[in-house]
């Protein structure tokens, strides 16, 4: 699976891209939302992972924005924010997944089965 | 030696006068002491009684020093002596901070005056003394209230922090983690890992260092310690504060970072200014938050003498009815704000023999506070 990393920490996108890798999707990273929108759309059965706290474009109109492409790839969030800040910022979308951090290989294979 | 009436050892017993006299200086408040020509107490009121522990008729004939610590007893006959012969005043009309010495060996501070009358008996010299330990303790006092304020400040600044800086720590562990468990999958499946492995292990060190950074910059925010200084140049501090107050933070914010050049060095105990800049940047971004573009410019230049630090946003400035009272304690139009962050950093600004101004914008424009402190002289110019 072609799997989109949106996350602006180097040090958590590099180790999720090499743990993913590692589990056998195919990895593309992104800083930040903008630089999403660049290159070629995620769609089904693209899966997109999205840190919450992004620079620019939060990372909730991220979601807002991929759930109602047409195809809509699989979106899961990652953040180590608050729940009461996680349901806030998520009022009334419903992603594939969220995941709390510190992330662990588990908890992103259960979301993102291994090929 | 006809200009001086002869002086008995023992003193001679009061006219009526004089015994009235006695009895007004026994009311003062201050402790009064007058001595002859030769340092000899003639006068010795119950303020003093109290004040030194000894009684007006174990003071009476005896000499000043008496009262005096032993180092200020030695030059004191110097002193009178001196003045005697040459008519420079020392402290004569002045009024100056000395110590003096309890019968019991304490040493304490007094503010002494002393005038000069003549008399027939010859010159005499009257001291009014009154014990500075009161206003010294309630100074001390002062100032310590103050640098527990300023340390309650900070560590309430982490604490409303803490939940989104243990979101920062998550950071570098998620990362140390996933590093981890791809090497150990890798291992156990008996992937050969040989050529990356090393790699890996060095962004996990690096990770870990990094965790231990934000433990160890909250640490040194957080501890208490004794005032400072220590002669610095102030970009480095600052830009280590706004990464603080960024770690804080739970949506991004452009900062734009403007250094100034040849910036002269600050003498500042760095904590206590890191505190202020990151109440200001905290300010800036509470304040710009409700704008559809935040954006804070954090400038440092120098001049004339000063260095200057600028915090600018572009929130919707601070309004007129605010401003008289935006540098008191407990000021805030926050929720959660305890309307300490400006009136601490003011103190801080002021105890560096600085400022902090403010210029509230309003119509559009958002606030800046500037931070001026004076710039250190060169180290070798000291002393
Ligand atoms: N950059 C700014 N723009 C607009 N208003 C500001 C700005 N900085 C401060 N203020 C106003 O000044 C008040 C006092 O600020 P101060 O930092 O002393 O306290 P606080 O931020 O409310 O609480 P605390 O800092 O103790 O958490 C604030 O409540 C706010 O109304
Ligand atoms: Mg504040």
């Amino acid at each position: 699976m072609r799997v989109h990393v949106v996350e602006d920490d180097a040090g958590v996108s590099d180790s999720l891209a090499l743990i993913l890798r590692n589990i056998g999707h195919t990895v593309v990273s992104h800083r930040d939302a903008e630089s999403l929108f660049k290159g070629p759309l995620p769609t089904a059965p693209d899966a997109v992972i999205v840190d919450l706290s992004l620079p620019g474009i939060p990372g909730a109109q991220l979601v807002r924005w991929l759930l109602n492409l047409a195809a809509p790839p699989r979106v899961v969030v990652i953040t180590g924010q608050s729940q009461g800040f996680i349901d806030h910022q998520l009022r009334g979308l419903v992603p594939d997944g969220v995941m709390r951090k510190p992330l662990d290989v588990d908890a992103i294979a259960r979301v993102l089965p291994p090929l | 030696m006809k200009d001086f009436a002869p002086t008995s050892d023992a003193p001679h017993p009061p006219t009526v006068s004089e015994a009235r006299l006695l009895s007004v200086l026994d009311t003062a408040a201050d402790g009064i002491i007058v001595i002859d020509e030769h340092a000899r107490i003639l006068i010795f009121n119950k303020a003093c009684e109290k004040m030194f522990g000894v009684t007006t008729a174990e003071a009476v004939g005896q000499n000043v020093k008496l009262v005096m610590p032993t180092d200020y007893a030695r030059q004191h006959d110097a002193y009178v002596g001196s003045y005697i012969r040459t008519g420079v005043k020392k402290i004569i009309g002045i009024g100056r901070e000395v110590q003096g010495r309890h019968a019991d060996g304490t040493v304490f501070p007094l503010e002494l005056s002393v005038g000069e009358a003549a008399t027939p008996d010859g010159r005499q010299f009257i001291g009014i003394l009154r014990d500075l330990r009161p206003r010294k303790e309630s100074e001390q006092r002062l100032a310590d209230l103050q640098s527990e304020l300023v340390h309650l400040a900070r560590v309430s600044a982490i604490d409303e922090m803490g939940a989104a800086i243990a979101h920062e720590l998550n950071q570098p562990l998620t990362a140390l983690m996933l590093y981890l468990q791809a090497i150990r999958r890798a291992h156990s499946r008996g992937i050969d890992i040989v050529t990356v492995v090393g790699d890996i292990l060095d962004k996990a060190a690096n990770e870990a260092e990094r965790a231990g950074h934000i433990i160890q910059r909250m640490r040194q925010f957080v501890e208490k310690r004794d005032p400072e200084r220590h002669v610095r140049p102030l970009d480095p501090l600052i830009d280590e504060a706004i990464d603080l107050t960024l770690l804080g933070q739970r949506h991004r914010i452009r900062i734009d970072r403007q250094t100034g050049e040849n910036l002269p060095p600050v003498s500042v105990d760095p904590v206590q200014i890191q505190q202020i800049v990151v109440n200001l940047v905290r300010n800036a971004i509470e304040a710009a938050a409700g704008v559809p573009d935040p954006a804070i410019e954090i400038r440092t230049r120098a001049s004339d003498g000063s260095v200057r630090l600028e915090v600018q946003d572009n929130g919707p400035g601070i309004a007129p009815e605010a401003l008289s009272k935006l540098f008191e304690a407990f000021a805030s139009s926050k929720r959660r704000g305890m309307g300490l962050g400006l009136a601490i950093s003011r103190t801080i600004a002021q105890n560096h023999g600085g400022d902090l101004l403010v210029d509230p914008g309003g119509n559009g424009r958002g606030a800046c506070f500037t931070l001026v402190l004076p710039a250190a002289s060169m180290p070798d110019e000291v002393g």
